[in-house]
């Protein structure tokens, strides 16, 4: 293998366990964990009914920023969040993992899906979809700037979605 | 506790134990979960009473189509080349097939794939594929998908009622008609859009848990309030009110019959009206919004409907609801299965900051991400799963039963934790339940 295909797959893999580790954080409800891996100025957006949806003019099944996020794993983390108490049992596979743009120094953008079980209140149900990351090289660690989820069910009638996607 | 015998036998529901199951301040948690009782329900509720079936901004151009279920009916609202909107059911004359399998869209005409027959946007039949397999009798003015025989609008709102007579839309609005006006006039163009995306969620409890509840904020909500409370004392909460949930707020429940029931915020929140329009005046065209406002309006009304903000939390029975920034309507599957889609509200004639802003503020708190929604889908859930306990069935609604009033319009009051909503919807839903046909 030539140096420059090496260096493409190292590249997709330290993306790759990245985005396991994202994952792993997120089924196991380690909120401040999670969060730490954003940077300061962020998008967590889940949109609604449609992938092309201009942010802001239709609704968004979540369209946070730092407060907002903030907020969001805030609330989930008191007794009161109800529809997480109990837990929801998750379990995600990430696959499909591409560097659509990158560069070594500052990061860039990584598409893939994912597959995620999720179990609560005698209950076993599916989600899937696709994601975007927008990743930013900090002090040599990646972080996340902003994370896009296009939910397969977005435009059917869904259940509770009260973990992170 | 006595094990309370079956007031109903799920083969026999007669007038007389339908009414054995409401009585006064309470109801037999039966009629929230018998399936033999929901199948009544659709057919004395659902397939009779005016359902609204969608926005007329839904449909802006002829052609354009929603479709939708009345009950357990699928039609489409459609617009025509003449303007109208129609409702259709959306079944083929044919053989029975649903015609039109997309949510929305635009067309000329509507075809059956199954053998090809093709109908008008009114839903007369346009075209019989191999007409020379029908003889002289079969009359094609008579084939056409049928339409809703009544359908009427208010502000907008489109209903319709597969039942042939009855009483009229403005009827049985009553006095709920007058306030779907604190939502559209909440435009100072008078205009609304429901074309800014909608929530479609799904739980699994009755149809009739999703009501009029000012009892519950501080308890299902309790997240959202501890999450206030932070947001104060780090000096993000500068809009922080008095509680409007509380018995001491000027806050009230309000039943105008026929099911329809509001929270009224109304005088609470018209005390608060500086700090609502201080608050629009930092937003991109929030000091001219005022401005226009008052126009069109008149400085009484205009506070009001600004104070309110297009929230009248009105409950239109069965399904309508107009709460927050949005058009709620609310689908009956099963017994123990309901679907609530939540379409956001566009206002006409206000900057796209303002509605970008209330995009915003639904986000936060409805949908199935929000941080309120959820909350509200778990406890109707658990309520269900409690109401399957029969050896004691009642489930208790006589709150503020004996403070309760009738305000000069006729509307019956409580204060705002009361159940007013509760035993107003029950009662017209027994009075519904127990019609002849
Ligand atoms: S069922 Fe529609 S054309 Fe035959
Ligand atoms: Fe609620």
């Amino acid at each position: 293998m030539d140096n420059q295909k090496l260096t493409q797959w190292s590249a997709l893999r330290e993306v790759e366990l990245f985005l396991f580790r994202e994952a792993e954080l997120a089924d196991q409800h380690l909120y401040k964990e999670w969060f730490a891996l954003w940077t300061e100025e962020l998008l967590y957006w889940v949109p609604c009914n449609s992938d092309e949806q201009a942010i802001g003019r239709k609704i968004a099944l979540i369209n946070d920023n730092r407060p907002e996020l903030d907020e969001r794993l805030f609330r989930l983390g008191t007794k009161f969040a109800h529809a997480q108490n109990p837990k929801s049992r998750l379990s995600r596979v990430i696959g499909n993992v591409v560097l659509q743009q990158w560069d070594a120094d500052h990061g860039g953008c990584v598409t893939s899906r994912f597959n995620l079980t999720e179990v609560r209140a005698g209950r076993q149900l599916t989600f899937a979809g696709r994601q975007t990351h927008l990743l930013a090289r900090q002090n040599g660690e990646l972080r996340m700037r902003e994370k896009h989820v296009y939910l397969a069910n977005h435009d059917i009638p869904m259940p509770n979605l009260t973990f992170i996607i | 506790m006595q094990q309370v015998e079956n007031p109903l036998s799920a083969h026999a529901i007669t007038h007389v134990n339908l009414q054995s199951l409401v009585q006064d301040g309470r109801v037999h948690s039966r009629a929230y979960t018998n399936q033999a009782i929901f199948d009544l329900e659709i057919d004395r509720i659902f397939h009779r009473s005016w359902i609204y079936v969608g926005h007329e901004s839904e449909v802006p151009k002829p052609g354009d189509y929603q479709a939708r279920p009345i009950g357990r009916t699928p039609v489409l609202m459609v617009r025509g080349k003449d303007n109208k909107v129609r409702v259709l059911v959306n079944r083929c004359r044919h053989r029975g097939a649903q015609v039109v399998e997309t949510e929305s869209g635009n067309t000329r005409m509507f075809r059956c794939w199954y053998h090809g027959w093709t109908y008008e946007l009114t839903g007369a039949l346009a075209e019989v594929t191999e007409r020379g397999g029908y003889g002289p009798d079969f009359r094609t003015q008579n084939m056409g998908l049928v339409e809703v025989p009544r359908v009427a609008s208010h502000r907008g709102f489109v209903f319709a009622s597969i039942k042939a007579e009855g009483e009229s839309l403005a009827e049985f609005l009553g006095g709920a008609a007058a306030q779907f006006d604190m939502l559209v006039d909440a435009s100072p163009t008078g205009e609304i859009f429901l074309d800014a995306g909608t929530n479609k969620t799904e739980y699994m409890g009755n149809w009739k848990l999703v009501g009029m509840d000012g009892y519950h904020p501080n308890f299902v909500h309790a997240s959202v309030v501890a999450g206030w409370a932070r947001n104060s004392e780090s000096g993000i909460g500068a809009m922080h009110r008095e509680d409007p949930f509380s018995d001491e707020a000027l806050t009230l429940t309000r039943y105008y019959g026929n099911g329809h029931a509001m929270l009224d915020f109304r005088a609470q929140r018209l005390k608060s009206y500086k700090k609502h329009a201080e608050f629009l005046s930092k937003v991109a065209g929030g000091v001219k919004y005022v401005e226009d406002m008052h126009k069109a309006y008149g400085k009484e009304r205009a506070e009001l409907l600004i104070s309110l903000s297009g929230d009248p939390h009105l409950g239109v029975f069965p399904n309508l609801q107009l709460i927050g920034n949005q058009v709620r309507i609310i689908t009956p599957i099963t017994p123990g299965i309901t679907q609530v889609t939540m379409s956001m509200v566009r206002l006409g004639g206000v900057s796209d900051e303002i509605n970008t802003m209330r995009v915003r503020q639904h986000e936060s708190f409805y949908g199935p991400a929000g941080s309120g929604s959820p909350d509200d889908a778990e406890i109707f859930e658990r309520v269900q799963r409690g109401m399957m306990a029969e050896v004691n069935p009642w489930i208790e609604i006589s709150r503020g039963m004996h403070r309760e009033f009738v305000d000069t319009d006729g509307s019956v009051v409580g204060r705002i934790t009361d159940e007013v909503p509760q035993r107003g919807q029950m009662k017209y839903w027994l009075h519904l339940m127990t019609q002849a046909a």
